[in-house]
């Protein structure tokens, strides 16, 4: 009998071995530890923390409806669109100027940014510790990386001028980090930062002809200089923008304007970085982008928000094939057939958000065209004007009309051209997210907004609150912008 | 530390070997038995024995010297000393409170001697309720324990004691059946428990470590006894019905209020048709209990065998239930020092569920709305040209046929419960016991869904007919089937030494040291669905005999989830020490040290002191003179408890971020989306308590009172993050604090009077304040709860909520309607009354007060006489809130309630209790906010014993009648104030919707003993 007790605590002090270190250590079977780094240490599993800031491009949040409020209904492109008792939570007084601190699309929105800039810092944190993936890839994932934190920096600065630079992933409980991440910066310093990654990206990018078809949407060293140069571009550093302009090589315009919001038109030789919709199952689009911005009432498909204004309408020159390639009259039947019947609700809807194979899906194969070789040409074009080169630009601005089905521009003194330049940059990307931007960069936006009506309050209006949420957690840390 | 134990006791021990001769006998009871433990002595030769597991004992003293026996629970006797071997037979004493025995942690203790606050239930209590889990039949029997229970068979109830602690974290408390830890007692049957014995305080659960803060509920169960083989039948078989209805709408009155609310005439107000809907989704509940137990004792064995089953049509309409259970509980006496005690249990419950949401539709659903049409076809919610429901015309709400609704659904679930475990019993040396235990649970269930997708269709739009599905839903499914398969293994292994002795008669000692672990094995789960199989569920799994292998059904596979959860440990080493001095000094001090492998590695390992102390006063010599006073005892104590059931602390990998690059390949994506704390662990409670026990006046009546105050001071709740961190998920944090002070008071009297009438009364009450006290500097996530499924919530945690009880309603303020034209009118921040659209969400909604009752309180009386027995439990609530949340649901067309159907507002009636119809959703308001405050008589039974002598076939033969919650008084307008819902206090616990509504019950059954 006495073996059995024997055996008994035997059997018990075995299980409590070494101060049971060891037996309370329980493998995660829920879910995949974070510790389990060498899951994802090869190639394929390297590319999943890049797959997934591109991802983040489709979400609800990031590209989609407060986004289209921000960026568009706020212009003197677009208005609310939509019912007239529908005000789309707050695009009412986005396109009215009128939001507070508390709105919610700016909040989303840089919540959405934020998210996106912790997926390439997480990215950037592990790729150096994947020793077994292929260096080359590594170095090329973490450019990658730094393109899209280098954009998403951009919006941030656009939207909100200096934000917090959160350029590694803090480590929690660390005074340092806590700071960094409650402190705004100045615009410059983003600027700086954003600069540096484009440099880092630059560097590790190939091509976009090294890329396989099924992987056409990953960035570029094309794309990398023409953001280079657009961020340039809003700094004034003229000749920068004329430098990197001239480094995006390997792209020309496409004959048919209108092509390229079609879905045969997805990165054809004017793309230089383009959001990729699939709206075949699975569906991976722009999660609301087509729906939101879709004709409403009866024979429409979607809500009907962020619709072209009477102002864009009357931008358009005569015979301007733009015009019909970015709105949708009511009436009108579309390229693939489709009619829209007169009981739709609002007279014009974004054309360059409509799908033709996946009409009223809530993701669609609507791609965003963030970069396009057009742009470049524009950016070349005002750079040079400004240096005074307005000779060199003017051929630049005729290659963009003569495409639009237009003549040459009269403009000829620099003031003119600067103003041809600008309009034309308002109808060549009307609808691309660009317009509101624009406005504040180029000291138009008062007047702007007088022409469409509205009141646009200069040292306020040029940049969106930081959110309420934000301020109250930064503690006295940050401070909001001046008239909110 | 063993040597010096052994040293000390061979020091103590000298004396008896030192004169006199060896007087051998045996301490037995009136029954035969021995009696371990007695105590002899020889007051001239000065030494003492105790009796062996047997009663035997040895002692030294001289022939014809007097020996004392004496034994705590028996009337001493003093005898002279033969040579002979002895038969010393104990009576056992009158005095019940010396007798009484309450099971602790590890262990037994006199319940005179215990220095905690432990609430102890026997089973005539349990078993006189004839509900299917234990925890609903002692609901307000046991101060400081509230039950909220639901009538919906195989329901877990919730047990909070002495208030919540936690509002993210496990709120129930742990059970621990004959030692096995488990997450509820479901598959117990109530006929099988001994005892239920709740342990509230701190310095009673300090035992329990990181697992107690939510207090303890230890079952013991059933053993074999006597000398012979002893059978007991007991049967009942009951009917069941809502306990309170609500009168709804009949289909003229609807058709008036509808009229108004779309100021139509929609609704014809002479309708052809009133349907009842309540009426037509349930039924006479019914219900039977059969059990069979066989039991006794030989020399070395004592034996229990049990078989008991249940069965139950549930007022709902095809809601079935049934449990079979099996328990055989056996003791070995291996040899004179070695005790194995084996005990097994199986239990398998089959139970049909049907959607408790049709209690909410035939709430809504119109009374003009027929069953069926005249042609067979469901009814539906359409009204034609001529005012009536008509399978064609305007559909005028968005509310199924709930009889359609039942009818259609069809699921099964079976889960069989395995529970079993070996606990051995060896002296090593007198005094100094070694006990060794081993528990395992397996736990096994299924279930199938059968979804007839289409004829659901079919039935929900009679305009339409077979082909049209086809054409509306090209890649619809015909129909849906759902299979579940979940099992785990959970055990725990404990080794511990008891030492009990008494020194000098006066120093009463008692140590228990052990180790213990425990292991919850990996739950695994597994659920498929398949769309568009045979519609007879006798071909849903088919083999396919020349492949080899079952069907390939992979290309009709809808999802498939596969989950394994994480498996859990827990190591710890526990010690308890019990002194005793002169019978009235108590002391009690506690040490667990538990290591839990949910989390980090330097931060699992937490330590729970605790210490009680008690003084009974009856035993000074200044109370001797005292006779009214037979029983007075002062306890108190501290303790620190944890409870480890909180989210876990493993940072995972965010997978699912997919994308595709240009192409048609979904290129996988993940990233991290959430920062874990690592130093996340459990929540601690801090606990101090007092007590008072008592009996005066011959023991007739007994009662106590305690008082506590508990701290919580880590309570975890998840926090935002930075916004700039780009963390989307909530991290959860050590960031609350919460606090419950209350009292206890119960009370007993219990007389005779002659031989044939023996009565008793009592009550208890009890009081707990439950508060968030307090937040670290930190932005909480708001936890919204209690969503009423469209679009409103009724229940918030955030920052704002510090003050306020846990569970607490979060609500816009009802200001009455405007009397000009009857729009229902909210106080806004500013006092002013506006209307929904004009409330503002962050501002104007304030706390209304929580679902949780402050109060709650039972009574019990009865008596017997002759061969008859009456008894009558009670059980009230004070404090709490209630949302009526089905009533809140109407926006348009659904019905309404008779009391509102002609009192609302119009320009006719501007004195009306009710604003006028509306049609759109109400904000959650305290228009339909109401008190939770209800007494109910949970039991009453009449018993009657047949005159059977005992030595007859039947030994025994008991009738009883029982009416369970017979009679109700509820300030609430629905059908029940008890909402037990999810049993989350930011669920849906205390709003009524889809609720289950209390039964009153009628029964007849039978004991039987042969």
């Amino acid at each position: 009998m006495k073996k059995i007790y024997i055996a008994a605590f035997v059997l018990s002090a075995s299980i409590f071995t070494g101060c049971s270190s060891d037996y309370l250590d329980v493998d995660q079977t829920e879910t995949i530890s974070t510790n389990d780094t060498e899951l994802y240490n090869n190639d394929a599993g390297a590319a999943q923390f890049v797959t997934a800031i591109y991802n983040k491009f489709l979400n609800w949040d990031m590209t989609s409806f407060g986004w289209i409020g921000l960026s568009s209904i706020t212009s003197d492109d677009a208005d609310k669109g939509s019912s007239p008792g529908d005000t789309g939570t707050d695009k009412d007084v986005l396109d009215a100027l009128t939001y507070n601190a508390s709105n919610p699309s700016a909040e989303s929105t840089f919540i959405a940014n934020y998210d996106g800039i912790n997926r390439c810092n997480q990215a950037l944190n592990i790729l150096p510790k994947l020793d077994k993936v292929d260096a080359g890839l590594r170095s090329r994932l973490a450019g990658e990386a730094k393109f899209m934190r280098a954009f998403m920096y951009f919006t941030l600065v656009k939207c909100y001028g200096g934000v917090p630079i959160v350029d590694h992933l803090p480590v929690p409980g660390l005074e340092s980090d806590r700071v960094m991440q409650l402190t705004r910066k100045t615009a410059a310093e983003v600027y700086t930062f954003i600069e540096a990654d484009l440099n880092d990206a630059i560097a590790a990018l190939p091509d976009k002809t090294a890329y396989s078809a099924d992987e056409k949407a990953r960035v570029s060293k094309g794309a990398a200089y023409a953001l280079l140069a657009k961020v340039s571009l809003y700094q004034k550093k003229w000749q920068q923008v004329i430098d990197n302009c001239n480094k995006v090589t390997g792209y020309a315009l496409v004959s048919d304007y209108a092509s390229q919001y079609k879905a045969t038109g997805k990165f054809d030789s004017e793309s230089i970085f383009e959001i990729y919709a699939q709206g075949a199952v699975p569906s991976k689009g722009i999660e609301g982008y087509s729906n939101t911005q879709g004709a409403r009432g009866t024979g429409g498909w979607g809500w009907g928000f962020n619709t072209p204004s009477q102002s864009l309408v009357n931008a358009y020159e005569a015979g301007d094939v733009r015009k019909a390639a970015t709105i949708i009259f009511r009436g009108q039947t579309l390229y693939d057939g489709r009619v829209i019947p007169n009981t739709v609700e609002n007279e014009r809807y974004n054309y360059k958000a409509y799908s033709s194979a996946y009409t009223n899906a809530w993701e669609t194969d609507v791609d965003i065209k963030y970069l396009r070789y057009a742009e470049v040409l524009l950016m070349k074009a005002e750079a040079s004007n400004e240096l005074g080169q307005t000779s060199a630009a003017i051929p630049l601005v005729n290659q963009i009309r003569n495409r639009a089905g237009l003549g040459n521009t009269t403009a000829s003194s620099q003031a003119d051209v600067r103003t041809a330049i600008w309009k034309e940059r308002r109808v060549e990307m009307a609808f691309e997210h660009d317009r509101f931007f624009d406005l504040v960069r180029t000291g138009q936006a008062k007047a702007a907004f007088a022409v469409d009506g509205k009141v646009f309050t200069e040292g306020k209006n040029e940049l969106f609150p930081i959110p309420a949420s934000f301020i109250k957690q930064a503690g006295g840390l940050s401070a909001q912008n001046p008239g909110y | 530390m063993k040597n010096f134990i052994f040293s000390f006791l061979a020091l103590l021990l000298l004396p008896a070997y030192m004169s006199g001769q060896a007087i051998k006998g045996k301490v037995v009871d009136s029954s035969g038995m021995g009696i371990p433990g007695a105590v002899i002595s020889a007051s001239n030769s000065r030494t003492t024995a105790d009796a062996d597991f047997d009663g035997n004992f040895t002692i030294n003293a001289k022939e014809g010297e007097i020996l004392k026996i004496s034994m705590l629970g028996f009337d001493p006797v003093s005898v002279p000393a033969t040579t002979a071997p002895m038969k010393i037979t104990l009576k056992e004493s009158e005095d019940t409170a010396l007798k009484e025995v309450v099971v602790i942690g590890y262990g037994t203790r006199k319940k005179v001697d215990n220095t905690t606050a432990i609430s102890s239930i026997k089973s005539e209590e349990i078993v006189k309720t004839k509900v299917l889990n234990a925890s609903q039949a002692i609901q307000g029997k046991a101060a400081g324990v509230q039950v909220i229970s639901s009538d919906l068979p195989g329901s877990t109830p919730s047990v909070v004691i002495r208030g919540l602690g936690t509002a993210i974290g496990g709120r129930n408390p742990l059970y621990i059946v004959d030692g096995m830890q488990t997450e509820n007692i479901n598959n117990i049957n109530t006929n099988d428990i001994t005892s239920y014995e709740i342990l509230k305080d701190a310095s009673a659960l300090a035992i329990y470590g990181t697992r107690a803060a939510n207090g303890v509920i230890i079952i013991t169960t059933k053993k074999g006894s006597g000398d012979k083989v002893s059978v007991e039948v007991e049967s009942f078989a009951g009917f069941r019905a809502p306990l309170k209805t609500v009168k709804m709408a009949g289909s003229n009155k609807y058709s008036y209020y509808s009229n108004a609310a779309l100021q139509s005439t929609t609704f014809s107000q002479d309708q052809p048709v009133n349907t009842d809907w309540f009426d037509e989704i349930t039924r006479t509940g019914s219900y039977t209990q059969n059990n069979v137990s066989v039991s006794g004792a030989t020399e070395n064995v004592k034996y229990f065998f049990s078989l008991g089953n249940y069965e139950e049509k549930a007022v709902l309409n095809g809601l079935d239930f049934g449990r079979t259970t099996f328990r055989n509980n056996n003791e070995y006496k291996i040899s004179k020092k070695v005790t194995l005690n084996q005990n097994f249990s199986v239990s398998s419950a089959n139970s049909s569920p049907k959607p408790l949401s049709a209690f909410t539709n035939a709430y809504k659903q119109s009374p003009i709305v027929p069953v069926y049409f005249a042609d067979g076809k469901y009814g539906v919610s359409r009204v034609g040209e001529n005012g009536f429901a008509s399978e064609t015309g305007s559909s005028f709400n968005n509310v199924g046929n709930p009889v359609a609704q039942l009818n259609f659904y069809d699921e099964q679930q079976r889960s069989v419960t395995l529970q079993g475990g070996l606990k051995l019993d060896y002296e090593i040396i007198k005094s100094l016991k070694f006990t060794s235990q081993f528990n395992g649970e397996f736990y096994t269930w299924k279930q199938y869904n059968y979804d007839d997708t289409k004829n659901i269709w079919l039935a929900a739009n009679p305009n339409k007919v077979d082909s049209d599905y086809a054409k509306e839903f090209p890649n619809g499914n015909i129909n849906l089937l759902t299979k579940g398969r979940e099992q785990y293994f959970n055990w725990n292994l404990s080794n511990y030494l008891t030492y009990n002795k008494v020194f000098a008669e006066i120093h009463d000692v008692e140590a228990t040291a052990g180790i213990e672990t425990s292991v919850k094995g990996p739950r695994e789960k597994l659920t498929i669905a398949r769309k568009n199989v045979n519609p007879d569920s006798n071909y849903w799994a088919l083999n396919d005999p020349n492949a080899g292998h079952g069907v390939e059904y992979a290309a009709t596979v809808t999802s498939l989830y596969d989950v394994v959860f994480n498996e859990t440990k827990l190591a710890s080493y526990f010690g308890r020490f019990q002194y005793k001095l002169m019978d009235r000094y108590l002391v009690t001090g506690t040490l667990r040290r538990d290591g839990s492998s949910n989390f980090g590695k330097d931060y699992r390992w937490g330590t729970f002191p605790a210490f009680g102390l008690g003084w009974v006063i009856t035993k000074e010599d200044f109370m001797s003179d005292v006779k009214a006073i037979n029983l007075l005892k002062l306890r108190g104590g501290w303790g620190k408890l944890g409870n480890q059931n909180v989210p876990l602390n493993n940072q995972s990998y965010a997978s699912g971020k997919n994308a595709y690059l240009g192409g048609s390949i979904l290129y996988e994506g993940t990233t991290i989306s959430s920062q874990i704390d690592p130093s996340l662990s459990w929540e601690v409670t801090e606990e101090s308590s007092v007590g008072l026990d008592f009996e005066l006046l011959n023991n007739r009546l007994k009662g106590s009172f305690d008082l506590y105050d508990k701290n919580t001071s880590n309570v975890i709740l998840f926090t935002k993050p930075y916004m700039t961190s780009g963390l989307t998920d909530q991290s959860p944090a050590h960031v609350g604090e919460v606090s419950n002070k209350g009292y206890e008071i119960s009370l007993r009297w219990e007389d005779k009077i002659g031989d044939n009438f023996s009565y008793w009364i009592g009550g208890n009450f009890s009081n707990n304040k439950n508060e968030l006290t307090g937040l670290k500097d930190v932005i909480l996530a708001p936890k919204t709860g209690g969503s009423l499924g469209n679009g409103q919530t009724t229940k918030l945690l955030d920052n704002t909520t510090i003050g306020q009880p846990l569970g607490s309603f979060y609500l816009y303020e009802y200001a009455g309607f405007d009397a000009t034209n009857g729009k229902m009118l909210y106080y806004n921040a500013a006092g002013d009354k506006v209307t929904q659209d004009a409330l503002d969400a962050n501002k104007d909604r304030k706390y209304m007060g929580s679902s949780l009752p402050k109060t709650n309180y039972g009574i019990t009386l009865g008596f017997n006489y002759k061969n008859f027995d009456f008894s009558v439990d009670g059980y009230g609530t004070g404090g709490a809130k209630v949302y009526n949340g089905k009533k809140a649901q109407r926006f348009s067309g659904e019905n309404i309630e008779d009391s509102l159907a002609t009192n609302f507002w119009t320009l006719n009636n501007l004195s009306a209790s009710n604003p006028a119809p509306f049609n759109e959703v109400p904000v959650a308001s305290t228009y339909y906010l109401e008190s939770g405050d209800f007494f109910r008589i949970n039991n009453i039974t009449v018993g009657y014993k047949l005159p059977i002598a005992s030595n007859n076939f039947i030994s025994s033969c008991r009738l009883y009648v029982n009416a369970i919650n017979p009679f109700i008084t509820q300030k609430f307008s629905g059908f029940s104030p008890e909402l037990n819902g999810d049993g989350d206090p930011y669920g849906t616990q205390g709003v009524e919707l889809d609720a289950y509504p209390t039964l009153r019950s009628f029964v007849i059954g039978a004991n039987l003993k042969f």
